[in-house]
């Protein structure tokens, strides 16, 4: 979804940024360790991980809050790397807002502008043009501390966007929500998006947010990116097990690659992705929802024989338990739409998928 | 594969190595210099200067320290301070343990109440507090009366000038000082865990003694070792109140430097209190962490010292024989420590309130119902030049003493709390010894430092002495509020185009400045309340306030004194009124 037409050219901020090889230690470990990423103006970027991950330290060298250690941080093809915060021309959207408590939500959102200096006519003009634009042209002289956290986050919106800066670096904006609120200010980040049509870099551990708001998603484990995709290519070929396990449930069989056929554990052949390559241990990646469990075809091929082990009712659909005769456990998804009656504990099944929904990883 | 995958993008430009984090932390660090410049100057250099007299400099001998143990006097004296502090503090202790505890559990009314019971004493000067005990308690006082009266007695009881009015005196004075730090550790215990032990099948009484009592113990500790050493170190009370027998080692530290002009002695005297003082700081360090309790980190008060020193199977015998006993207890409703509490408040309050009752009086005796109300008093004080004068003059002092503790002070706090520095913990102890160490020894050691240069007897050097007993409670103050600073705000700031200096100005500035007023009111406070300082710094030169009031009391007990010290606890409510309004305009 690249909204806005880029024009390339020095004097046109287009609000591209690139990361190349940045490394940042703590003490005794890697916060980040060597992390390049491209991203391209207009662009909407997720950076997904666990706490710890380093997203936020990666984030935070974006800002200039933090020093890397070695590499370089690019905007627009200039080198920012050593430039302090506030001059890097990028708005920044903090985990609890960091509304100044001293000053009105217009005070507020004025600041950016009052630091740049701008005629006060101007200033006054654009902050209730904003307001006006988020919808809070009526708070205009409320303190943050009479705000509800849907109304504090469209002023650090508004506050961040004022001074029309290329990119928006947003760190974890929901995390202090409650569930519903969180997906209802989600869409309106979206909708947001769509509208300004500016990058937006955005820290998150929830892998829903992340694949719901972006274009492209990173994915952070211990300091490094493991993978950077579209949402869709995130969950359905993921590159390597973190990644697998992390974003969604997954299943994971062992499984042996041997001439070009995908043996399980008990010497059974298994639907997988043609593989061309030497003769290995692998992991063979199946997504619950993807997992078959056919109670009416036992004993026959092309799958893991086995017996439901357990069924849970989740609303909309029912999660059964499946142990295959060799021990291994998976899980299977199927959702609650036909009145069909469903197996039961102890059913003997055979446990398959389509080729196609199935990736092998050897990481 | 199907799919596409974007591939992470790398060409080939050179990587630069840069420096690791900002210069920030470093940077805030130098704040700490001007501050601990004055303190290294006026605090430990005049300490050293100490140590140094007290070995007989230019010439080193052990003679001075011998005397004191050779003349039974002075080993009575050492052995009065002993037994007087720890009457103090065993007594504090008892009657202070059931004010906090209410103050956790209580409700409401009651904890303000009783927070009211505790700050108001604790901001009243002392020397008007020792003066209200002196009138309740004196042969004429109000105390008598009543018994005389009810004729309970014959005679009017001596109760002054005696180790009895010692006792009560000190302990009214010391109890806000031994409340606060265990109500501190007391309101951070988590009350779930009393309930747990209920459900557990513990009587309240068990629930208590295993529970509740064990993992208040830090707080305990922490307020027995900061009366105890403020017992030591206690000036004014001892000698306004007691008895030819009650000689303290800091009446006889100023009778041998301000009358005898025996500084080699008494510096030796200092010495000696100054190692008995450090000693018992050591011995508490190990059992508590005192600078958890005046905010300097972060760490969890009353964690895991307690569950250390009892062991499992001592309270589990404590508490099922407090099971047996709660049956044959009466029960009173649970109402048992709010009411003991609500009396030990008004204990607290009563000689303050007295004192301001009595400042109405329309006679010149203190007579107990009032014969008649007037402002007599307050004109007598208000319209007399040598009462006015000292007021000026302690005001003059006050505001210079405010000015540099609130500066430096506030510097300091910066400079700690933001800046990273190897020997935070030697910082932090240096910081805060001013408040620790005997208020004597301080002033007896600047006097001599400030006699080098010729400033004794001068407001501007006594304003210098009070600056340096201030800092602390100003590096606190502000320490704690930084700390609820939160620095997104800053960082916040940066992100929209502010640089350091616009980032101070307009958003931690404003943000701290309600703790850098109530904090300069403090700094104000303590040096208009100060008797000791005066005394050895102003060697009569200086008249200031209290010192007019503690000559007054020495001589004769007047009315007027008790007009001078009402208008000084009006002072000190003021002080905290504003310091609350502000502090709640800020959070909302």
């Amino acid at each position: 979804m690249l909204m806005k037409a880029t024009v390339s050219g020095t004097d046109v901020k287009s609000g591209s940024i690139t990361l190349h090889n940045l490394q940042k230690r703590y003490a005794s470990a890697m916060a980040v360790d060597d992390v390049s990423l491209s991203v391209s103006p207009g662009e909407f970027i997720a950076l997904l991980g666990p706490s710890g991950s380093g997203k936020t330290t990666t984030l935070m060298m974006i800002a200039g809050f933090e020093m890397p250690d070695s590499g370089q941080v690019l905007l627009d093809e200039k080198d920012i790397t050593r430039l302090p915060p506030h001059r890097r021309e990028l708005g920044v959207i903090f985990q609890n807002y960091a509304l100044f408590p001293h000053m009105t939500v217009a005070e507020n959102v004025a600041y950016p502008l009052r630091m740049r200096r701008m005629p006060k006519v101007e200033i006054e003009t654009r902050v209730r043009r904003i307001l006006d634009q988020v919808h809070l042209g009526a708070f205009a002289a409320r303190y943050p501390h009479q705000m509800s956290g849907g109304q504090q986050q469209r002023v650090a919106i508004a506050r961040a966007l004022v001074f029309d800066p290329p990119v928006l670096l947003l760190d974890e904006p929901l995390g202090a929500l409650d569930k519903k609120l969180r997906e209802h200010l989600r869409n309106e980040i979206k909708t947001l998006h769509k509208e300004v049509g500016k990058t937006m870099i955005y820290v998150t551990h929830d892998q829903d947010e992340a694949l719901a708001m972006s274009d492209r998603v990173a994915v952070m484990h211990e300091g490094r990116i493991r993978q950077v995709s579209a949402p869709k290519d995130i969950y359905r070929r993921p590159a390597d097990l973190f990644v697998a396990g992390f974003v969604g449930e997954v299943n994971l069989i062992p499984v042996k690659l041997k001439s070009g056929t995908v043996q399980g554990s008990a010497g059974e052949t298994l639907s997988a992705p043609p593989w061309q390559d030497a003769d290995r241990d692998a992991t063979l990646c199946v997504r619950p929802e993807h997992l078959h469990l056919d109670t009416s075809a036992a004993g026959s091929s092309s799958g893991i024989q086995g017996r439901i082990s357990g069924v849970t009712f989740v609303g909309d659909a029912t999660i059964f338990e499946f142990r295959s005769e060799t021990g291994l456990q998976l899980l299977s998804k199927v959702l609650n739409v036909s009145a069909k009656t469903m197996p039961e504990v102890g059913d003997p099944c055979v446990a398959s998928w389509a080729a196609n929904d199935a990736t092998i990883l050897t990481v | 594969m199907a799919g596409t995958m974007s591939s992470i993008a790398t060409d080939g430009r050179p990587t630069s190595s840069l420096g690791s984090s900002s210069a920030k932390p470093t940077r805030w660090a130098w704040l700490l210099l001007p501050g601990s410049i004055f303190l290294a100057v006026l605090f430990v250099v005049p300490l050293t200067g100490l140590l140094l007299l007290s070995f007989g400099m230019p010439s080193w001998t052990l003679a001075n320290f011998l005397r004191i143990g050779d003349a039974p006097v002075y080993l009575t004296v050492l052995r009065n301070t002993l037994q007087i502090s720890v009457s103090v503090t065993a007594l504090a202790f008892v009657l202070s343990y059931p004010i906090a505890y209410a103050l956790t559990t209580g409700g409401i009314a009651l904890r303000t109440f009783l927070l009211i019971a505790v700050v108001l004493p604790y901001f009243t000067s002392a020397l008007a507090r020792t003066f209200a005990w002196i009138v309740l308690l004196g042969r004429n006082g109000v105390v008598n009366q009543f018994l005389l009266e009810l004729g309970l007695v014959s005679q009017p009881v001596t109760m002054v000038y005696n180790r009895f009015g010692v006792i009560i005196g000190m302990t009214h004075i010391a109890m806000p000082m031994m409340i606060l730090p265990m109500f501190t550790v007391m309101s951070s215990i988590d009350p779930k865990l009393v309930r747990a032990a209920r459900a557990n099948g513990a009587s309240p009484l068990a629930a208590f003694l295993t529970i509740f009592l064990p993992l208040s113990l830090p707080g305990l500790i922490a307020g027995v070792l900061l009366v105890f050493i403020y017992c030591l170190g206690f000036y004014i009370t001892p000698a306004l109140m007691g008895g030819l027998s009650d000689v303290m080692i800091t009446m006889a530290i100023s009778s041998q430097i301000l009358e005898q002009l025996n500084w080699n002695f008494g510096a030796a005297l200092s010495v000696v209190l100054l190692v008995a003082v450090l000693i018992i700081l050591w011995i508490g360090s190990r059992f508590f962490p005192i600078e958890q309790l005046l905010g300097f980190s972060d760490g969890k008060l009353g964690s895991t010292v307690a569950r250390r020193q009892m062991g499992a199977k001592i309270l589990m015998r404590i508490g099922s024989a407090a099971n047996a006993l709660e049956r044959w207890l009466p029960s009173m409703g649970g109402r048992s420590v709010p009411i003991l509490a609500s009396f030990l408040a008004v204990l607290l309050l009563l000689p303050v309130l007295i004192v301001a009752y009595l400042s109405f009086s329309a006679s010149s005796y203190f007579v107990f119902p009032l014969p008649g109300y007037s402002l007599r008093n307050y004109e007598a004080f208000l319209f007399d030049t040598l009462w006015m004068r000292a007021t000026f003059t302690s005001i003059r002092v006050a505001l210079m003493a405010a000015g540099m503790a609130t500066a430096l002070g506030g510097m300091l706090a910066f400079g700690l709390s933001r800046g990273a520095m190897p020997c935070r913990g030697a910082m932090i102890a240096l910081l805060l010894s001013p408040i620790i160490m005997p208020t004597v020894i301080v002033a007896v050691a600047t006097y001599f430092l400030l006699a080098r240069f010729g400033l004794q007897g001068t407001e501007f050097g006594l304003a210098l002495g009070h600056a340096v007993h201030a800092i602390p409670y100003v590096v606190v103050i502000v320490v704690a509020n930084l700390r609820d600073l939160d620095p997104s705000y800053e960082r916040a700031a940066r992100s929209l185009g502010a640089g350091s200096w616009a980032t101070f100005r307009t958003i931690v500035a404003p943000l701290v400045m309600s703790a850098l007023i109530v904090a300069s009111f403090f700094a104000f406070l303590t040096s208009f309340d100060d008797v000791v300082y005066v005394l050895f710094l102003g060697i009569g030169k200086i008249t200031t306030l209290p010192m007019r009031m503690w000559e007054g009391i020495r001589q004769d007990i007047s009315p007027t004194i008790a007009a001078v010290a009402t208008l000084q606890m009006l002072v000190a409510t003021i002080v905290i009124l504003v310091g609350t309004l502000l502090r709640r305009q800020k959070n909302t």
